[in-house]
């Protein structure tokens, strides 16, 4: 597959995959692409119309995080529950699997850190619902060796009879950048001052 | 892992102490760890000079701090004593010092200078370790002086 260079920037991918804006008919080639700022390889998928980079050995669509919205500290031990929730239309959809990770957002990708799955089923919805009616979470246990860095989230479903999407190609996934505050084994120690000293 | 440490003004007030005394210095914090654990908190005076400020190890105290798993800000206080070892003892001279805290293996510090005021040591005490390489060396010749005398003595009689 022949490789192409394109004067894109990320931030212009996110706003095409906001579906904002329709793709330019320029960008609906398939095939492998490189940010001029950042130079990073990306694959563009005309079927799921995104942007894909690699993480972790999969390829997984630029644009999905987003800065968290709040703020959770965490600390070893502590049970973390992530719940998503969508507005689906359609058919009943059995064996959904929900994808839930932790851990660290970078320059290459999503890291994985800690990953579980969960299987759930959709009802048949005939009508555009005017709220989220689908919704699903899972708890994770926060290990003792989680890093100070582990503070990112990011969550996908696939699968299903009928499947809704593949688990490398969904287009179904979001993150939050910077969602936990990582207390870890070692003490961090802020306002440290001397209250007084005599003899005693 | 990044600590970050904000100083506010202590405005100690100067203290004097003399030779032998044991200072207690407390401290207060805020800090977040995720599991319960021990750390260890330092004290001691210490002197400025124009190579930088140099600690008086001798009177350095340490004590052991636990603190209680906190996944948000908890508030820490801590109590740690030292002695003042006198000079004569290898220990710390008369003078003006600072006092420095700090935990071990963390950025956390906190010192401020000149509030230490140390005295007591004697003048007595100093002429005697200053004399004491010249007596050691009269006790050595002391006990040579004989053997050589009689190992001399008994060359003659042969």
């Amino acid at each position: 597959m022949p490789l192409k260079t394109l004067d894109l920037s990320l931030k212009a991918v996110r706003v095409l995959q906001d579906g904002s804006n329709p793709p330019e008919q320029g960008l609906l080639l398939p095939g492998w692409y490189v940010d001029p700022q950042t130079g990073q390889h990306i694959f563009y998928d005309p079927s799921s119309e995104k942007f894909y980079t690699l993480a972790g050995g999969v390829y997984i669509p630029l644009g999905y995080m987003t800065p968290a919205p709040k703020q959770v500290a965490v600390a070893p031990g502590d049970r973390l529950k992530v719940t998503i929730s969508f507005k689906y239309t359609g058919p009943a959809i059995t064996g959904v699997t929900g994808y839930y990770c932790l851990g660290v957002y970078g320059l290459f990708g999503f890291d994985e850190k800690l990953v579980q799955k969960t299987t759930f089923n959709i009802s048949q919805v005939v009508s555009p619902p005017a709220s989220p009616n689908v919704s699903d979470s899972f708890t994770f246990t926060i290990p003792a060796d989680i890093g100070a860095n582990w503070d990112d989230i990011y969550v996908k479903i696939f699968g299903g009879s009928p499947g809704i999407a593949g688990e490398v190609t969904t287009p179904y996934l979001f993150g939050y950048e910077n969602a936990l505050t990582i207390a870890g084994i070692q003490p961090n120690i802020t306002e440290f001052k001397i209250a007084d000293f005599a003899r005693v | 892992m990044t600590l970050d440490i904000v100083f506010e003004p202590m405005a100690l007030e100067p203290k004097t102490f003399n030779i032998g005394d044991k200072v207690r210095v407390t401290v207060s914090f805020k800090y977040v760890v995720g599991v319960n654990t021990t750390v260890k908190l330092l004290a001691g005076p210490y002197y400025t000079n124009i190579f930088g400020k140099h600690l008086v190890s001798p009177c350095v105290g340490q004590a052991d701090i636990p603190l209680s798993a906190a996944s948000t800000p908890a508030q820490g206080t801590g109590m740690v004593d030292f002695v003042l070892i006198a000079k004569s003892l290898g220990g710390i001279d008369n003078g003006t010092y600072g006092l420095r805290v700090w935990v071990e293996d963390t950025n956390a510090i906190a010192e401020q200078d000149n509030v230490l005021i140390v005295s007591g040591n004697t003048g007595g005490g100093d002429t005697f370790s200053a004399m004491l390489p010249m007596l050691m060396m009269i006790m050595v010749m002391g006990m040579i002086m004989p053997m050589t005398r009689q190992m001399a003595e008994g060359v003659d009689e042969e």
